[in-house]
C-alpha cells in the first residue's frame, strides 16, 4: 500500500504520523513544494523577530521522518490523475499511490485592488516561508509599511514590521478590529494596545488604489477616506482561501467549490483520494458549505482524514469552537460563540482597571455558551465543559478560579469581578 | 532577520555564537583558569581591601546576579513567577551566599554558605571538615542536605533548589539570559546528558562513602586515606573547578547557561529523581499548541518541551529546574508550572513514555 499525501503542513504530517501507527508496512510519501520538512506555520513570526531560526520551526527532528519510515519529497505537483492512480510533479517526475490525501492548506487573498497589478515590488503576504523570504528582503529598504487586513495575519505582520523599526500604517475595513471573533470592547483595548506600540490604526478605511514608484515598487495607498499613505512596502493579509486553484487545471479534478469538496468522511469525488486541512469543504446539514482554516482543525483533521484513509467508518463533526492569538503582549483564548449572537443571548464583560485584560462570557437560555478573553490565561477545556454541562452564568462566575490558567503568584484577582457581576444591571 | 544596526548586529553575534560570542567565551574561560589555577587574582582583590581572590570571586558574582537578575526582572516584569522568582535568587545571593559567610568570617566563625548544601558542596558532608564545626552547622549540614532538599523537592520540584536558591543557577537565570536559548535540543544531547550527570552523582555518592570509610578506619589503614584523598583531590579538579566553573560558565556564550547543571551537577541529578515522584509536573493544555517552538528554544536545560506541548501530555522532566520560562514565552498559554498531589502515571514513569511521533526513548 502506497499512501501518498500532497502537502506537508500540519494536516498532512499529522495524517502522515497517524498512518504510521496503525499501518507499519505501508509506504508513506509527503510532497511539498514549499518547504522539505514540515515547520511550523503558526511560529513565521518568531523567525522573522529574529527569535527563531528557521530550523527552530520544525516541530519535530529531522531523523524522525527516517525513523518513522516518511519519504519526503520536496517539489510540485502539477497534474493529478486519479484514473491512473497517478500524481506528476513539475520536474516530470511521476508518482504512483493507492490512496491519496491533498492538504494543501491555504493561499493568500489577493484583491484587484486599482494600480496593483501594475506594482512589481514591494507587495507581500505573509503566509509562506517564501513570503517570509519576501518580506525579510523588503524590510532594510522599507522606512514605512501599509498593511491591509483586521485578522490575525495581518497584526502578527504589524508587529513583526514594529520590532525592525518600519512605520506601519495599519488598515482595517470594519468599525473595530477583528469584528469577526472580538466585541466592539475587546476590539477597542486591541486597538489601544497597537496604537499605544506605535501602529497607526486607521478603522473603517479600505485601499481604494495603489500607486507605484521607481522600479516599480510600490509608493503609495489611497484609501477610502481620502488618505494617501505613503509606503515602500504594502503588506495584504485580508484572509486566506484553499489553495485549490491547482486543481483546476489537472486530468481529472475533483469536485471543487471553495475548496476540495469532501463528505464527513473526507472522501473527494475522486475515488481513493481524500482531502482535509484548510483546503477541504464541508457541507452543514442546511447544504451550506464550510471550511475550516485554523491550525486545531487541520490538526484535528489531518489525524480524522488517516482514519478514514485506513478504512475507519469516520464522520467529522467539528467540536465546539476554541482559539488562542495573541495580539503584541495580549493573549487571547475563545471557546464557544461570543460575536454575531442571536438577539436571545446576553454577556457578562469585565474589564481590570490596572491591566490589559479583559473577559466575556455569554449566556443563552440559562446556559452558558461562550467565553472570550484577553490578556489572561484560561484553561479552555474547562469553559468547553462548562458549555456542554449548561451551566448558569451565575455558576460560572462563582467557579471562575478553576478555569485560571495563569502563572503561579499571578492569577488575575477575581473579586472586582464577581463585585461587578453583582452589582449589574440584569437585562431581561 | 537581523535587526538593522551595528548595535543589533552586535547583540545578535554575542547572543547566537557570533565572533564576539567566542572571544566572550574565551575570556570568561580565562577567567575562571585564572582564577582556580594561579594567585594572579589575589593581589586584585588585597587592592581593593578585599581579603583573597575568592571575596574577590564572590562579590565580582553576586553583582553578575543583581545586575543580571534586575535585566531579568525588567524584562519579565508582566510576569510575578519571573518576579518572585528572580527576587529570591538575589536576595539569596547577595546574602546567604555572600554577605553572611563574610559576616561569619568577620566573627571567628567557620565561612560557611548556607545556600550550598551536599552533594554540591561535597564538604558539608565531609566528615574530617564538618565535624570540626560547632554543633548548629553540623546540624544544619545533615538535616538539610539529606532531609531538607529532598522533601522539598517531593513537594515543589528541583526548582526550589536550582532556580531559586542555588548559585549556579541563580548566575545562569540572571547574567546567563542572553545565552538561554542555545542549550542543545537534540534526542542526542539528552542521551549524552543522562549517562553524564548520573557518572557525576554515582562517582560524588562514591566519594562520599569513601570520605566516611576513611574518617572511620583511615588512621589504621593509610592506604584508603592515601586513595580517598587523591580521588578527593581528583573529583574536586575535575568537577568542582572544571566542569562547575571552567566549562560550566566559561561556554555560556557558546552551549547555554545550563551546562553544568544538565549534563554534570550532581545535585541536579539527585534532585531530578526525587522530582521524577514528586508533585512538580508542567502541566500542558489539551490541544492548544501551536508548535511554534519558542518552548524549546528557550529552555535552559534543552528539553524538548514543544514534543510534549503538541502531544497534549503534561510531563515532569527529571532535568527540568522549573525557571517557567517555557510558559512564560508561550504565546498561547499552553503551559503551566504546577504542584499536584496525583500525577498521571506516565508522568512519573522514568521510561518516559515517548510523545508520537518522536524519537525519544527513556528518560
Amino acid at each position: 500500500m502506497h499512501y501518498v499525501i500532497v502537502g506537508n503542513g500540519v494536516a498532512g504530517i499529522t495524517a502522515a504520523f497517524a498512518l504510521r501507527k496503525r499501518d507499519a508496512r505501508a509506504k508513506i510519501t509527503v510532497i511539498s513544494g514549499e518547504s522539505e520538512y514540515f515547520f511550523s506555520r503558526t511560529a513565521l513570526m518568531y523567525a522573522f523577530l529574529d527569535r527563531m531560526n528557521l530550523r527552530d520551526l520544525e516541530p519535530f527532528e529531522r531523523k524522525v521522518y527516517q525513523k518513522q519510515r516518511i519519504d519526503l519529497l520536496h517539489g510540485w505537483v502539477e497534474d493529478l490523475n486519479a484514473d491512473r492512480r497517478e500524481l506528476r510533479l513539475k520536474d516530470g517526475a511521476e508518482i504512483q499511490y493507492d490512496r491519496l490525501l491533498l492538504a494543501t492548506g491555504s493561499a493568500p487573498n489577493r484583491p484587484d485592488w486599482p494600480g496593483l497589478g501594475e506594482v512589481k515590488e514591494g507587495v507581500v503576504h505573509f503566509v509562506s516561508l517564501q513570503h517570509l523570504a519576501e518580506c525579510e528582503r523588503l524590510t532594510p529598504s522599507t522606512r514605512r509599511a501599509v498593511v491591509v487586513g483586521g485578522g490575525l495575519i495581518g497584526v502578527e505582520l504589524v508587529e513583526c514590521l514594529v520590532h525592525h523599526g518600519v512605520e506601519v500604517d495599519f488598515l482595517v475595513r470594519e468599525d473595530w478590529y477583528w469584528p469577526m471573533a472580538l466585541a466592539p470592547e475587546e476590539g477597542k483595548l486591541i486597538a489601544q494596545h497597537l496604537r499605544h506600540h506605535g501602529v497607526r490604526l486607521h478603522l473603517q478605511d479600505e485601499v481604494t488604489g495603489v500607486e507605484s514608484g521607481t522600479g516599480s515598487r510600490v509608493s503609495a495607498v489611497q484609501t477610502g477616506q481620502g488618505k494617501k499613505l505613503p509606503c515602500e512596502m504594502l503588506g495584504i493579509c485580508i484572509g486566506v482561501r484553499p489553495a485549490v486553484d491547482w486543481l483546476r487545471g489537472v486530468a481529472t479534478p475533483p469536485a471543487l467549490g471553495r475548496g476540495i469538496q469532501v463528505d464527513r468522511g473526507f472522501r473527494t469525488s475522486l475515488r481513493d483520494v481524500w482531502a482535509a486541512g484548510d483546503c477541504a469543504e464541508f457541507q452543514r446539514p442546511d447544504g451550506t458549505p464550510f471550511v475550516e482554516q485554523i491550525w486545531y482543525s487541520a490538526k484535528r483533521q489531518g489525524e480524522l482524514a488517516a482514519r478514514a484513509m485506513l478504512g475507519d467508518s469516520i464522520r467529522y463533526e467539528p467540536p465546539l469552537f476554541f482559539n488562542s492569538a495573541k495580539f503584541f503582549e495580549i493573549e487571547y483564548t475563545t471557546v464557544g460563540a461570543t460575536t454575531r449572537l442571536p438577539d436571545t443571548a446576553r454577556s457578562f464583560f469585565h474589564r481590570w482597571a490596572d491591566r490589559e485584560a479583559t473577559i466575556r462570557i455569554v449566556e443563552e437560555n440559562g446556559a452558558v455558551t461562550g467565553f472570550s478573553m484577553l490578556g489572561s490565561r484560561w484553561d479552555h477545556t474547562v469553559l468547553e465543559r462548562w458549555v456542554g454541562e449548561r451551566r448558569s452564568l451565575d455558576d460560572v462566575v462563582a467557579r471562575l478560579h478553576e478555569a485560571q490558567f495563569d502563572v503561579e503568584f499571578g492569577r488575575v484577582p477575581l473579586a472586582g469581578l464577581r463585585a461587578a457581576f453583582g452589582a449589574r444591571e440584569v437585562r431581561a | 532577520m537581523i535587526k538593522a544596526g551595528t548595535a543589533q548586529w552586535l547583540l545578535h553575534d554575542v547572543k547566537n555564537r557570533g565572533i564576539t560570542a567566542w572571544l566572550l567565551a574565551v575570556v570568561l574561560t580565562s577567567f575562571y583558569l585564572v582564577l582556580y589555577f594561579t594567585e594572579w587574582l589575589t593581589p586584585a582583590a588585597r587592592a581593593v581591601g578585599l581579603d583573597g581572590k575568592w571575596t574577590l570571586y564572590g562579590l565580582l558574582y553576586s553583582i553578575a546576579i543583581v545586575w543580571g537578575g534586575i535585566y531579568v526582572i525588567r524584562k519579565y516584569r508582566h510576569n510575578r513567577y519571573q518576579i518572585v522568582r528572580t527576587s529570591v535568587v538575589i536576595f539569596v545571593q547577595v546574602t546567604f551566599a555572600f554577605s553572611i559567610p563574610q559576616l561569619l568570617k568577620f566573627l571567628h566563625q567557620p565561612e560557611y554558605y548556607f545556600s550550598y548544601l551536599w552533594p554540591l558542596k561535597m564538604e558539608y558532608l565531609t566528615p574530617g571538615y564538618i565535624f570540626s564545626l560547632p554543633l548548629p552547622f553540623i546540624l544544619y549540614s545533615f538535616l538539610g542536605s539529606l532531609l531538607m532538599v529532598p522533601v522539598l523537592a517531593a513537594l515543589f520540584g528541583k526548582r526550589w533548589y536550582c532556580s531559586w536558591v542555588c548559585g549556579c543557577g541563580g548566575l545562569a537565570n540572571t547574567f546567563g539570559e542572553p545565552w538561554r536559548h542555545l542549550s542543545d535540543k537534540s534526542s542526542l544531547s539528552w542521551k549524552i546528558e543522562k549517562v553524564a550527570v548520573h557518572t557525576v552523582l554515582a562517582t560524588s555518592l562514591l566519594l562520599t562513602a569513601l570520605l566516611f570509610v576513611t574518617w572511620g578506619v583511615g588512621k589504621s589503614n593509610p592506604e584508603v586515606a592515601r586513595f580517598t584523598y587523591g580521588f578527593q583531590s581528583f573529583y574536586g579538579l575535575m568537577v568542582s573547578s572544571m566542569l562547575a566553573g571552567v566549562v560550566g560558565v566559561g561556554l555560556y556564550p557558546l552551549g547555554g547557561t545550563r551546562i553544568w547543571c544538565r549534563f554534570f551537577c550532581p545535585m541536579a541529578a539527585l534532585l531530578g529523581l526525587v522530582q521524577k515522584f514528586g508533585r512538580y509536573r508542567i502541566r500542558v493544555k489539551e490541544n492548544m499548541c501551536i508548535s511554534c517552538g519558542l518552548c524549546s528554544k528557550y529552555c535552559e536545560m534543552g528539553i524538548d518541551v514543544r514534543s510534549y506541548a503538541q502531544a497534549s501530555q503534561s510531563f515532569t522532566r527529571a532535568s527540568c529546574v522549573g525557571c517557567g520560562l517555557c510558559a512564560e514565552v508561550c504565546p498561547r498559554g499552553v503551559l503551566r508550572l504546577e504542584n499536584v498531589r496525583v500525577r498521571a502515571p506516565q508522568e512519573a514513569s522514568l521510561i518516559q513514555i515517548s510523545p508520537m511521533p518522536s524519537v525519544r526513548q527513556a528518560g
